[in-house]
């Protein structure tokens, strides 16, 4: 089995692994790095639970092999809070009861954080665009859309 | 996931070198949102696949230019990177509305144009795009380079002309005058992350009420997405009102059954498949 070594950036952090060049970047964060935060739903694509940003960009790690992110700079749930100051989205998902069994909020969290970054405006449908691809079993999407648009107007509130 | 040795070849030429060694299985992999879904479920198509070539360092394959009158696609260029691009906006809007549909924002952020046509799935969204604009593309190997039409390169459901040492490294689109109007139209099971069931692709040249030029493609509905070649010259010429768009509209629902004969899918989808033909040629007319 061949290892390669893979240099990196996690959270901030420049950080260094071995590993093998298949294993997938879900794997990776779970296994290697005792991230559990991502969550493995589909392991297709499909279901978002595994979103991560790579480079500032909502992507799923189900579908990024460890050999393709050398070089690049990852963010998964665990980099989101400031230590143990919860980011506005997080605390407003818990406010707007954005989270019920709490599978797929990782992953919400990211998508939201994304989409804030680059358009800290959105449009109700701006937002529901970048949380489609991020399946929710449980509050019907209501909360998680108005917790997003909190969000979004307390951010630039304090800009 | 099964073990498998992946490449990252820092430029073209180390990509054409990698691909003209021919005793390993080789698979080129860029977003990856096909190739580790197949490699996922075993299928057929990835079964032997020993080795990856991974080309998102490869700076021949991406970046979106204007250059003659023509329009180039870095074949590894992703969906979000097509769609947010200027000059598509400008003058590409039927490619930039299929890419839109297709899977999520993070499939999108990975996915790449190339992948979608290359795989050539019956489904596959940006073909009916591509073939309305005429794309052509262009084929390296280390001792060839070759230019074709899209539609020549798409062979049957998974299967192009693209031979194992070959990359597909550009995609060339010639620059339309404004006056080309046109639409895209796709029907999913759902509003994102759905696999097409039927999409429309439609570009024409109106002078005055009369069809000048007229491109008709269609995807997910016939074995690969196609161009209605008889369609098209039997509408060169034509006065548009609401009577030849009805004509029209159920001409190709008899085209698609000469190439697909009945199915148990063409009684839902015919009908759908020619009403949203006319909404969408009512929609171009009126503008």
């Amino acid at each position: 089995m061949n290892m390669i070594e893979l240099k990196f950036i996690l959270n901030g952090n420049e950080v260094k692994v071995t590993t093998e060049p298949s294993f997938r970047l879900l794997d990776l964060l779970r296994d290697k790095f005792n991230l559990t935060g991502t969550k493995e739903g589909c392991g297709v694509g499909e279901c978002g639970a595994c979103t991560v940003l790579m480079n500032g960009k909502a992507i799923n790690s189900c579908l990024v092999l460890a050999a393709q992110i050398e070089g690049n700079e990852i963010v998964t749930i665990e980099g989101v809070a400031n230590g143990n100051e919860l980011h506005p989205i997080q605390k407003n998902f818990l406010k707007y009861g954005a989270v019920q069994c709490g599978f797929c909020s990782p992953a919400m969290v990211l998508s939201a954080f994304a989409l804030l970054e680059e358009n800290p405006n959105p449009t109700e449908e701006e937002i529901k665009d970048a949380i489609a691809g991020n399946l929710c079993r449980c509050t019907g999407y209501k909360q998680i859309i108005e917790a997003i648009n909190e969000s979004a107007k307390e951010l630039t509130a304090h800009k | 996931m099964p073990s498998i040795k992946i490449l990252t070849p820092k430029n073209l030429n180390e990509v054409l070198g990698i691909l003209s060694n021919h005793d390993k299985d080789l698979r080129i992999i860029a977003g990856g949102t096909d190739v580790i879904t197949g490699l996922k479920q075993e299928s057929n198509r990835f079964i032997n696949t020993e080795v990856l070539i991974d080309i998102n360092s490869v700076a021949e394959v991406k970046g979106i230019e204007q250059r003659n009158g023509k329009i180039s696609i870095g074949s590894a260029s992703t969906f979000t990177e097509i769609y947010t691009n200027q000059i598509i906006s400008k003058e590409l809007p039927i490619l930039k509305k299929a890419v839109v549909t297709i899977g999520s924002l993070q499939i999108r952020n990975r996915a790449t144009i190339a992948g979608n046509f290359v795989n050539n799935a019956p489904c596959a969204d940006t073909v009916p795009a591509l073939l309305v604009y005429n794309a052509t593309i262009e084929i390296e190997s280390i001792n060839s380079k070759r230019e074709i039409s899209l539609q020549e390169f798409l062979q049957g459901p998974y299967k192009t002309q693209l031979k194992k040492d070959e990359i597909v490294t550009r995609i060339n689109i010639p620059v339309l005058p404004k006056t080309y109007v046109g639409d895209f139209y796709k029907l999913g099971r759902r509003q994102a992350v759905a696999i097409s069931r039927i999409t429309l692709a439609v570009l024409m040249e109106l002078n005055k009420n009369k069809i000048n030029e007229i491109r008709i493609a269609s995807g997910a509905v016939t074995p690969i997405g196609i161009r209605f070649a008889e369609l098209e010259k039997f509408a060169e010429g034509k006065e548009v009102n609401d009577n030849f768009i009805k004509t029209l509209s159920s001409k190709i629902g008899e085209e698609v059954i000469k190439l697909t004969g009945l199915r148990w899918s063409s009684e839902y989808k015919l009908p759908v498949v020619q009403q949203m033909f006319y909404q969408l040629l009512r929609g171009i007319e009126r503008g």
